[in-house]
């Protein structure tokens, strides 16, 4: 029963900030359709913000949140601006694989200019974790879910309450209208763009003090990020959301009732029968 | 057959470069080369032809990485039957990908066959009866062999140059007969548009899962090949997604749904990654997301395809010659 709850807990952390990388997906697919294989690679620049913050500056990582969040949004604005924007209409294949380039690029020059040593991030507040109810909580874990709550749900109300917000789902509904009524679609796609990159970037800079980080992370986490999203609906926020929990939830509890080793599958083989059976997602809202 | 000669003479040049060119970092370059090219054209003969994007290549080129060094190290069968063999395999696992894969399209396809590369990367990490698991096999010695009265030397470069000229060369074969084939203008109608291309009666399913047996054939062959040289397998060497996306890009990069494009791009990326490799150890591959993403935006068509266009712009007095990529060789 400990065990249980135990993995449930750790299932709903963890799934809470696969949920936000999820979003960020979903979100920049809903308004532009581009499937953006680069969000791994903006997760791993998040990790890195958080690890240099520290290391040259002493920054706490969970403080630098509020220099990333701005600078990625910004770089993701002006990756849309100049590149991205050009190839949109050779169609989704042409994105795809713009952005499969991008993101081994990203890597790459990652790789040259930090090495690929796994580095990790120690926090003096944070070694031994906590134990409400007998439960074993890491704290940098805690902190980083607390931060995604409140970061999830702030892009919730942008989106729900204000009049560009409204213009983004408006966007994503069906773009041609969205013309006709008078929103700019460029400037919403831009806007899009950068807030899926700012999501990715903060989601990394929350995750960094709890795992290992490295170049090539964002391979991982973009895999991952693709299971949450096909379960969840391409282009569905609250669908990402759920998919980013649900996730979590199987991984954990896989990793404790199946196999460690073999957690990771248990999320491919989801999203290929949700891909071939549900390919709107398990609640039907997605475009795919 | 006007195009016969300056193939034949290419094919000649290469299998005789050894007798020429003695160094062995420079032949080491030009196995990879063409061991390059070999995995692009399969890769292309599904992306390029028939417009399939796979993602999942990898998990081809590693059943036959670990078909042939397995047949070798456990059953005493040399690679030079093990590496056909391999073909055989990848080929016969690309079905059941394909099945699975092909009833989705466009991106959806792509991102299913990295799933399911995925899931072969991860059984072969953790089925370690079978396959070593994270430790993988090494061969330790080749075969004694003699041709022509001589031992063959395991030691040097030349013998593993001329199997993988010739591996390379039945890929480009392959290719040039796939394109003037009835199956390749199948294709080339599913490329463009499926819908119709079934409408008009094509059975688009047998094309595609027929070709995508040629394609994992073909990087089966590949990966065989790996195993025989490099002479070490294991999941991260052989399954990678990194591996997958590099097929893509040397195809995409030289010219797609082209014979030389492969080739080229081959040529091209390899040479730069290596110097890459050579100089800084790590991020060899920077430069091919810097070129696929300028191929994207700039050349469509690819290095062989612009080439191409260019050249039979000149012949026919014109400026540009029609089609692009679909005119291309």
């Amino acid at each position: 029963m400990e065990t249980l709850v135990q993995s449930l807990v750790s299932g709903v952390l963890t799934g809470a900030l696969y949920a936000m990388i999820g979003v960020g997906l979903t979100v920049v697919f809903g308004v532009m359709r581009i499937i953006n294989l680069a969000h791994g690679e903006m997760v791993m620049l998040g990790m890195f913000g958080a690890f240099w913050g520290q290391a040259l500056w002493g920054l706490d990582p969970f403080v630098s949140v509020v220099v990333w969040v701005p600078v990625l949004f910004v770089g993701g604005a002006l990756v849309y601006r100049f590149l991205l924007r050009k190839i949109i209409p050779g169609g989704e294949l042409n994105t795809l694989l713009y952005t499969a380039g991008l993101s081994l690029l990203v890597a790459n020059l990652a790789l040259l200019l930090w090495t690929g040593d796994y580095r990790t991030i120690n926090l003096r507040y944070a070694m031994s974790p906590m134990r409400p109810f007998g439960i074993a909580v890491p704290i940098p874990l805690a902190i980083a879910f607390g931060l995604a709550l409140l970061i999830t749900g702030a892009l919730y109300l942008f989106l729900a309450r204000t009049d560009t917000g409204r213009a983004v789902r408006a966007t994503s509904q069906n773009a041609e209208a969205a013309v006709l009524m008078g929103i700019d679609v460029q400037r919403i796609a831009m806007l899009t763009f950068g807030l899926g990159t700012a999501l990715a970037g903060a989601a990394g800079v929350l995750l960094a003090p709890s795992l290992y980080l490295y170049p090539t992370v964002g391979e991982i986490l973009i895999v991952k990020c693709f299971v949450i999203v096909v379960l969840g609906g391409l282009g569905s926020i609250p669908g990402a959301i759920a998919g980013g929990i649900l996730l979590g939830l199987v991984e954990s509890l896989g990793a404790v009732y199946v196999s460690m080793a073999l957690k990771d599958g248990i999320g491919f083989v989801i999203f290929l029968l949700v891909l071939l059976y549900r390919p709107s997602g398990l609640f039907g809202v997605g475009k795919a | 057959m006007r195009r016969a000669a300056p193939w034949t003479i290419g094919a000649a040049a290469a299998l005789g470069l050894p007798l020429v060119v003695h160094d062995p970092f420079f032949l080491h370059l030009c196995i990879l080369v063409l061991m390059w090219t070999l995995l692009g054209s399969a890769w292309n003969v599904l992306g390029g032809f028939a417009g399939q994007v796979s993602f999942g290549h990898a998990s081809l080129f590693g059943m036959g990485a670990y078909t042939t060094i397995m047949l070798y190290l456990q059953a005493g069968i040399a690679p030079w039957w093990g590496i056909p063999i391999g073909g055989v395999v990848a080929a016969a696992t690309a079905l059941p990908i394909g099945l699975i894969a092909f009833r989705l399209r466009g991106p959806y396809f792509s991102l299913s066959t990295l799933a399911m590369a995925e899931i072969v990367r991860l059984v072969a990490l953790n089925w370690e009866e079978v396959t070593n698991g994270p430790v993988g096999f090494l061969i330790t010695d080749l075969p004694p062999v003699r041709i022509l009265g001589t031992a063959v030397n395991w030691e040097a470069k030349e013998p593993f140059y001329l199997a993988i000229t010739l591996l390379t060369l039945l890929g480009l074969v392959a290719t040039y007969g796939l394109k003037h084939s009835r199956l390749g203008a199948y294709l080339v109608a599913i490329r463009e548009n499926e819908d119709a291309a079934e409408a008009v009666g094509i059975d688009t399913v047998r094309a595609k899962v027929l070709t995508l047996a040629l394609s994992g054939f073909l990087a089966g062959l590949g990966g065989g090949f790996y195993a025989f040289y490099f002479r070490y397998v294991d999941p991260d060497a052989v399954f990678p997604i990194a591996l997958s996306m590099e097929m893509v890009f040397i195809a995409m990069v030289g010219g797609l749904g082209t014979v030389g494009g492969p080739l080229v791009g081959a040529v091209f990326l390899t040479a730069i990654g290596e110097t890459v490799r050579a100089r800084f150890q790590v991020g060899h591959l920077v430069f091919y997301g810097l070129f696929m993403m300028l191929a994207i935006r700039y050349m469509p068509e690819g290095i062989w395809g612009r080439l191409h266009r260019l050249v039979a712009g000149r012949w026919q007095g014109r400026g540009v010659a029609a089609g692009g990529p679909r005119g291309a060789a």
